[in-house]
């Protein structure tokens, strides 16, 4: 790999008041580097163009600005912190007769992998944790919306999952721009991109942005793509006029409701067959949706609110089946079998809240939206979780994870008191009254 | 309870390496150092490969001097690959070794589905056989002329306008260009191209990166070539060959 830094050295740059020290190269993409670097006490990761980019694309600089003038719409980005150029007695030491600049960020911790792990069956994650990861990934976009920007380049590449939690982090933030705005070179991703920027009709934008979610989001929780089906076969050589055909000019979604013509193939692509049933209906409905009338109607695109909704809700109906122990997400009107086994599912025990109805399976969490119809849909604050009793696993309870002490009755009318970091058996529970409104156990 | 053990169906990649061992390539280290170059990117090679869940990457390679055979025959996947050094000695058969490369990009035994293949041509003389010839049979196979097509010229007596034949049309304009020769005038440079060539390109023919307005059309739009780092050595001229 060519370095363009010099690793060890300590480098200064126009108005950071602290050299940075270079710890070491963390890898190098088409477009630059990145490095290890220590500023004072804390451990930052920094990016150094090739000096090619800004010849390419000029307005970067101004985008970095911005967003770090904006500052980052959520903890699921590793933002630009602050932009960087040499200082005069700096040039020398960096390796390229134009010295370029760069951009500092958080430095991913320990333990992301990368989205591309998850897609190729290398890594082991549970499907709560997928879903989790797909919430938060929508969400982070939502947010991103919420503050007036676009992404533009949403893929595998630029996603990072931290396998044991469904945390995300979303690196590449440099051509995030406010949306709209003509400049920016980035297109997208091919298998990503919205067809219309695909087929050179339109520049990203968040509707373009609503569209790579949407595939990034069928990648993750079915570990298979969107598009390539029967239609895919017919191609020996998978390359970028065979992509645009794929993805672009006849795009038809697998599941298309009304449109058999691209079904997944049993062997070729048996992944979409065994994950697609996982899910329930309203979350299928909303990739129906996007890769249906959304593919060429921008507008008729699901909302990334849409999607932490759905996404969230499918993860309140989390339950295991009982008899292969496999994490299940019942549709309730629906007769619920088990997607891996097919043994019918039991009605499970839940708990009501005013806006929402949660199972009661150990891992699930309350959340202050469950109750409180003005609250955002978060998953990262749990109000309460659904523990076994750690010398019983029979014992199913509710752990108050919230600072307030919640008075409820049990089935035989006693009242007792649930105090904060405490848990009690669902068994003799009738209500709580929690901060976010009563919680009342329905029982099968 | 994991997520299910399924994942995306992949598919092959295959990456072909045609090494000059003539005579001449015994000269002034040059041998030593392509083996080294390769040996060297082996592991970025196998990093991207791991990266790209919808590629197999596939590596094998022939060597040409007085006959052209294979070098390593069987489709290796990057992971598992040994470098063995290739040794120099005999003249130029580059014909021949487009010939044997057309017999394997033939269906079968090329897949009926892969990636586009990418094809690595190393030379640092000019051919002494029939070149035209065996570039004919070549480009006479479709998944050759799918493939990304690259060339590098060891030292100033490569033929480059051979090694142009074989990339394709030249590119209008100057300068560097993925589409024409790459012209290693030292260890450095070899080195940087071989490493480019197995991580950038391969990259580029087995998943898609994001893509910039005004990009190169194309089978495969090739990425940038590295960047020429600042180094003393720099442009005064070959200084080991
Ligand atoms: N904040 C960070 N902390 C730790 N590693 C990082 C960070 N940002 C990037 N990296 C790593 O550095 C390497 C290069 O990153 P970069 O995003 O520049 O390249 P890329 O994504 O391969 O290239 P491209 O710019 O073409 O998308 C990658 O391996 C990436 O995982
Ligand atoms: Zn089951």
């Amino acid at each position: 790999m060519t370095r363009l830094l010099p690793e060890g050295a300590s480098l200064r740059f126009e108005g950071l008041e602290q050299p940075l020290q270079i710890l070491r190269a963390l890898g190098g993409g088409t477009q630059g580097e990145v490095y290890a670097v220590r500023c004072g006490a804390e451990e930052l990761a920094l990016k150094w163009y090739l000096p090619a980019c800004l010849e390419r694309d000029p307005q970067l600089p101004r985008r970095l600005r911005q967003s770090i003038a904006l500052g980052a719409p959520s903890e699921a980005f590793l933002w630009p912190l602050a932009l960087l150029e040499p200082t005069a007695e700096s040039r020398p030491l960096i390796r390229h007769p134009k010295a370029g600049f760069g951009y500092l960020m958080a430095l991913r911790p320990a333990g992301f992998v990368g989205a591309h792990r998850h897609a190729g069956g290398d890594l082991e994650i549970s499907l709560q944790n997928v879903l989790r990861a797909g919430f938060h990934l929508a969400d982070g976009f939502h947010q991103l919306h919420l503050k007036g920007l676009c992404y533009k380049d949403i893929s595998l590449g630029n996603l990072f999952l931290e396998p044991g939690s469904g945390r995300v982090l979303i690196c590449d933030n440099d051509n995030v721009d406010i949306d709209g705005q003509g400049g920016g070179s980035v297109l997208g991703t091919p298998g990503f991109m919205a067809p219309e920027v695909l087929l050179g009709k339109a520049k990203p934008c968040a509707s373009s942005d609503q569209f790579s979610l949407a595939v990034l989001l069928f990648r993750l929780l079915t570990r298979h793509d969107p598009f390539r089906g029967q239609r895919e076969l017919a191609i020996r050589c998978l390359d970028e006029p065979a992509r645009r055909r794929l993805y672009g000019e006849e795009a038809l979604f697998i599941f298309d409701p009304g449109d058999p013509g691209n079904r997944p193939d049993p062997e070729e692509h048996a992944a979409a067959l065994v994950t697609w049933p996982i899910y329930p209906r309203a979350l299928q409905e909303l990739f129906e949706q996007c890769f249906g009338p959304g593919l060429r109607q921008p507008e008729r695109r699901p909302l990334t609110g849409q999607w932490t909704q759905q996404l969230s809700r499918c993860l309140d109906r989390r339950q295991h089946c009982p008899h292969c122990s496999q994490e299940t997400f019942p549709d309730p009107p629906r007769p619920a079998r088990c997607w891996q086994c097919g043994s019918p599912l039991p009605p499970p025990l839940q708990l009501q809240l005013n806006q929402g109805r949660v199972s009661a399976t150990a891992g699930n969490t309350l959340h202050r939206h469950h109750g409180d119809p003005l609250a955002p849909i978060r998953l990262d604050q749990p109000l309460a979780r659904f523990v076994h009793h750690p010398e019983d696993p029979r014992l199913l309870g509710l752990h108050n994870l919230s600072g307030e002490p919640w008075p409820g009755q049990l089935t035989n009318g006693q009242s007792f008191t649930l105090a904060p970091g405490k848990t009690c058996n669902l068994a003799a529970l009738q209500q709580l009254h929690s901060s976010a409104g009563p919680i009342t156990v329905l029982r099968p | 309870m994991p997520f299910p053990n399924v994942r995306l169906s992949n598919r092959p990649l295959h990456f072909i390496y045609l090494c000059d061992c003539s005579g001449s390539m015994a000269a002034q280290g040059k041998m030593q150092a392509l083996n080294q170059a390769i040996r060297q990117s082996l592991p970025g090679m196998a990093e991207v490969a791991g990266n790209n869940p919808e590629a197999r990457v596939l590596v094998r390679a022939v060597r040409f001097a007085d006959r052209a055979e294979w070098h390593l025959q069987e489709p290796t996947p990057v992971q598992q690959l040994q470098w063995r050094d290739l040794e120099a000695g005999g003249i130029t058969a580059m014909g021949e070794a487009l010939e044997l490369l057309a017999g394997v990009l033939q269906s079968p035994p090329m897949e009926e589905r892969a990636l586009p293949p990418v094809l690595v041509l190393i030379s640092d003389g000019q051919p002494t056989d029939d070149f035209e010839a065996g570039l004919a049979t070549l480009m006479r196979q479709p998944w050759a002329q799918k493939a990304v097509r690259l060339a590098i010229a060891l030292g100033h007596d490569a033929d480059l306008e051979v090694l142009q034949q074989f990339i394709g049309p030249e590119p209008p304009g100057g300068g560097r260009s993925p589409r024409r020769p790459l012209q290693a005038s030292n260890a450095t440079s070899l080195a940087q191209y071989i490493q480019w060539a197995s991580t950038a390109v391969v990259g580029a023919a087995s998943m898609p990166a994001s893509q910039v307005q005004g990009a190169a059309a194309g089978n495969i739009p090739l990425p940038d070539l590295p960047p020429t780092v600042l180094d003393p050595t720099d442009d005064v001229g070959p200084l080991v060959w």
